[in-house]
Formats: structure tokens, C-alpha cells, sequence
């Protein structure tokens, strides 16, 4: 977080993290297409040839002066794949809060559990755990046949009971639901801390 | 001091008040004037830019300010691997017509300067020494009391700006 007194800004920065191919771009590119323009910036993808993010996404939003404050959201994707791990945690510095974004099926369940695992690995080196961070669940590609049902990526998942939702990321289904119950956990972090 | 809380279950808190940002955007001017350079940039680690002084209007300074900490993040990462125990202090990125020369201010901030070919290196080098050790005087810089005690976010807040994103996520 980053507050700038002088001109009433408060920063806040929030990362989208899961494993491979589990939806974190497409939740980002969803927003980016659906906002204002007056709302957000530039949309940036560092990506391979392949289309596979290799570095981050990054986009920042704005919903213009609360209070005379003006909040603003920075928000970041790591790359999934495993041998991106350097990046991923680069990426968590100065992270506020976190959207896990899982994938639904059952094949990818080992993915989630292990990325989940490196995620707090990396928020332990920052000084966090997930057990007292503001983050969510969502659970993906819930359009696809034969996905795993919810109970059970719970019971997996999401052990410290973290605000969860499902969605499907490229039809928007859950994407501002889960972006505006992230912010609210964040924002009441910061309310309590300030 | 600014204000820089490593709070436990908390994020870094990087708070700025009024004179400290005065004196960022004062350090930044002389910098821009004495070197010329197009564009000069002050952020924090995370990120999040602080201040900008220059010809920035066509330049997206939001996203030069990530990418920028990105590439400290990911050198410091690479210093690691190639067994230098400290972090690289300055990057430098050589282009036809532009230069960018990246050097960090403390461990939290970093400079970001923006330069044409035309202007030696050595002329950089030099003035953004100096203005690293005034940008690192200004944080340092008692903060104001009373700033900090006003309640900079409370319930209402919260409620409004869930109105805000409600409205923006129509």
C-alpha cells in the first residue's frame, strides 16, 4: 500500500494468482474490456509467442474521488507455469491482497493445491501467511463438463474459509463479484490499520 | 521519517504526507533541469509511482512505473542466482534514440530517468547521485503529526466505495 498525503491517493495493489492456463489474464482482459475507459489505464501483457503470460498483466483502475480520496487499484497476474516461480514471487511485493483463481477441474486439482502451497511460501518471504491475508477463491471454468463439484475444491482449497465464488472468466461470469469482494477485504485492512 | 510499518499480517505501509512529496517533486525538478532528460520518474518498489517530473504526457508513466520494478525485482532475483550478495544498484537500458537509467533509492524506491542518446552518461551518473542522497534526506523528513492521525478511511468509506464499484461494474 502506498498513500500519498499530498494528493489524497491511496494505492493499493492487488495480485491474481493460480496455476497454469487456470484463468488469471482472462479475468483481467474480462474487466478491462467491460470498464469506462475514464476508469482504467492501458492493459499490459507480457507474454511468450504462445500467448502464455510469461512475466505479469497489469492494469490499473480508478473509480474517481471517495471522500476526496482517490482510491486506486493495481492489478497484477504472475505466470502459472512452474517454471515461472521467480517471477511469481517478484510480483508479491507489496502485494495487498490476492485473488486465488483455481481451476475446476478435476485433473488440475494437484495444480491448485501446489500453487496454492508456492503462494504461501512466497507470502511467508513477505512476511504474511494466508491465514491472516486479505484474499478469495474463485473457482473457474465452471461451464466445462465434469469439473469437480464446489464442496469438494472447498474442502481442498480453501482451509482458512475465505470469501469464495464461481465463474466463468471468459463469459465475466463472477469476475467483478470476486475484483469487488477482494477490494472490500483489502480496504477493510487498511480501515482497521490506518 | 516516512512512515514505513512492517506490521504483523500486513502489507508494507508506504505513507507519505505533504512536505515529503514537496521535496520528491523539488529533487525530481532539479534532476529533469540540470540533465535535460525527458522524463524522470520516482516510485516505490511495488510499483506504484510517487512522482514524475518531465516531458511525461505521451509517455503511460503508471505502466513504465511497474515494468520498471518489475525489472529491479527480477535483477535483484538474478543477483541472487549469479552469487552477488547485494542487490545491482543501477540498471541501464541502452537504446538508438533513448537511454533509461534505473537506480534505487533505499531499499523501497526507485529512480527512473529517461534520457536522449545525446546526453553523456557520466552527466547522469553524476546529478542522480546527488539527487539520491536529497530524495533519501526527504524521506527521512519528520512526519506531520496531524496528518497522520486523521482517519484517512472510515466505515463510510467502505460503503461508498462499494457504491463506486457497483457503479463501474455495471
Amino acid at each position: 500500500m502506498f498513500i500519498n498525503w499530498a494528493l489524497q491517493e491511496i494505492n493499493l495493489k492487488i495480485v491474481y494468482y493460480g496455476p497454469g492456463m487456470s484463468g488469471k489474464t482472462t479475468n483481467l482482459e474480462y474487466i478491462h474490456s467491460k470498464l469506462d475507459p475514464s476508469l482504467k489505464g492501458e492493459l499490459v501483457s507480457l507474454k511468450t509467442k504462445e500467448d502464455r503470460t510469461i512475466f505479469f498483466d497489469f492494469m490499473q483502475i480508478e473509480v474517481g474521488r471517495i471522500k476526496g480520496k482517490k482510491p486506486k487499484f493495481n492489478l497484477y497476474t504472475v505466470p502459472g507455469q512452474v517454471y515461472y516461480a521467480s517471477s511469481r514471487k517478484v510480483i508479491l511485493n507489496g502485494v495487498d491482497g490476492i485473488v486465488f483463481v483455481a481451476d475446476s477441474q478435476p485433473h488440475r486439482m494437484e495444480a491448485n493445491i501446489e500453487t496454492l502451497l508456492d503462494l504461501e511460501e512466497n507470502l511467508k518471504q513477505e512476511g504474511h501467511s494466508l491465514e491472516n491475508f486479505p484474499w478469495v477463491v474463485q473457482y473457474n471454468k465452471r461451464d466445462l463438463p465434469g469439473v469437480e463439484p464446489v464442496e469438494a475444491l472447498q474442502r481442498r482449497l480453501n482451509f482458512f474459509n475465505v470469501p469464495y465464488f464461481e465463474a466463468v472468466a471468459v463469459r465475466g461470469d463472477g469476475v467483478f463479484d470476486t475484483l469487488k469482494a477482494v477490494i472490500n477485504l483489502v480496504v477493510r485492512r487498511v480501515q482497521d490499520q490506518l | 521519517m516516512v512512515q514505513k510499518r512492517k506490521l504483523k499480517d500486513w502489507s508494507r505501509q508506504v505513507i507519505l504526507n505533504g512536505n515529503q512529496y514537496e521535496a520528491i517533486t523539488k529533487v525530481l525538478s532539479e534532476l529533469a533541469t540540470k540533465t535535460k532528460a525527458s522524463a524522470i520518474l520516482f516510485a516505490d518498489m511495488s510499483g506504484q509511482l510517487i512522482s514524475q517530473r518531465g516531458n511525461t504526457e505521451d509517455m503511460n508513466t503508471t505502466v513504465l512505473s511497474a515494468l520498471a520494478a518489475s525489472d529491479f525485482a527480477a535483477t535483484s532475483e538474478m543477483a541472487k542466482l549469479v552469487g552477488e550478495e547485494a542487490k545491482f544498484k543501477l540498471l541501464f537500458h541502452e537504446g538508438e534514440k533513448r537511454n533509461v537509467y534505473l537506480s534505487n533509492v533505499g531499499d523501497n524506491f526507485f529512480l527512473v530517468v529517461v534520457f536522449d542518446v545525446s546526453v553523456t552518461l557520466g552527466l547522469i551518473r553524476i546529478y542522480t547521485k546527488k539527487a539520491i542522497e536529497d530524495l533519501l534526506q526527504a524521506l527521512k523528513e519528520t512526519a506531520d503529526e496531524s496528518e497522520s492521525k486523521e482517519k484517512m478511511i472510515d466505515s463510510d468509506f467502505s460503503s461508498l466505495l462499494g457504491d463506486a464499484l457497483d457503479d463501474a461494474f455495471k
